[in-house]
């Protein structure tokens, strides 16, 4: 630490720069050195180093612009799923609704056949009754005539004679005339 | 030589005439219809010429009864008939069919009175149903 102050002491005779301990012709060369490393730098390696800092920038906003574009392409299929899921929702619903309508009216439609085909047995059953009642209606009725019939023929056969009939003929003949 | 065919009415007016005229038909009836081969409708002419009488106030009468008939009967069934078809005579047919248990059935060419009880009984049979 001591050394640099000594060099200032011992030179401060001679010129400033003697007395830095620059050399001019040194400083010179050193600053010709600079330029050149300057224009070496900014001729062939800068512009690569550039490149690949643009390309490398370039490619980053790539994958940026690649990963918003998959976001979005993301978000989008995200959407388009839950537009699908809510589609599919809907038309679930729908097919639900419809199935439990047909489901409903199916039913309806089996309770009316079974009421009517109920209601009708009931009406065939009480037709046929009515039908049977009005045969055995008749055939007592038939069988009532032909029984009376019978029957005052066997009477009547034994209780006319000549006299009944003398008066049955003059009240035909009186009734008729 | 064949003759034309007469009619059944014209027959029965012919001897229906005769008959009221008080000639015998029985033998001019039988000759004719041997004669013109008309035998099978001998029935149907006879009733033709009653009807032909019928107009002509003579009545013939088949009465039908399941006892003989007393007079007093047949009186009141020929003032009956007289009195219904407004002849001036009247003739009965008796006739005895016990089969109709009671009553008397009258039959002129044109009508036909069943009061017998074997008709009545034969109606209330037809009216089972």
């Amino acid at each position: 630490m001591i050394y640099p102050l000594q060099q200032f002491g011992a030179s401060s005779s001679g010129d400033v720069f003697s007395a830095l301990g620059i050399d001019g012709q040194m400083l010179l060369i050193q600053g010709l050195a600079f330029l050149v490393l300057i224009y070496v730098l900014n001729r062939w390696v800068f512009p690569v180093l550039m490149k690949a800092v643009d390309d490398r920038q370039e490619a980053i906003e790539a994958g940026t612009k690649a990963a918003e574009a998959a976001e979005k392409k993301a978000e989008e299929a995200q959407e388009e799923v839950q537009r699908a899921l809510k589609e599919a929702r809907a038309e679930a619903k729908d097919i639900v609704t419809t199935a439990k309508d047909e489901a409903n009216a199916m039913i309806a439609s089996s309770e009316d056949k079974a009421k009517s085909r109920a209601e009708k047995i009931v009406k065939d059953a009480h037709e046929q009754l009515e039908k049977d009642v009005i045969a055995a209606r008749k055939t007592l009725h038939n069988d009532t005539i032909e029984l009376v019939a019978l029957a005052t023929e066997k009477v009547v056969g034994k209780t006319v004679n000549k006299d009944i009939d003398k008066k049955i003929i003059a009240s035909a003949v009186k009734e008729e005339a | 030589m064949a003759t034309a065919k007469l009619s059944r009415r014209k027959i029965a007016a012919y001897f229906a005439d005769e008959v009221v005229a008080g000639r015998s038909v029985v033998k001019p009836l039988a000759a004719y219809l041997i004669e013109s081969k008309r035998i099978r409708e001998q029935g149907l002419i006879v009733r033709d010429i009653e009807a032909a009488l019928a107009d002509r106030g003579i009545l013939f009468a088949d009465v039908t009864s399941s006892y003989n008939l007393a007079d007093d009967t047949k009186k009141a069934i020929q003032d009956y008939l007289k009195d219904k078809t407004k002849v001036k005579d009247v003739h009965l047919r008796t006739d005895v069919d016990e089969s109709l248990l009671g009553g008397v059935r009258i039959e002129t060419p044109d009508q036909r009175l069943d009061a017998t009880l074997r008709h009545r009984l034969n109606q209330l049979t037809a009216s089972k149903i």
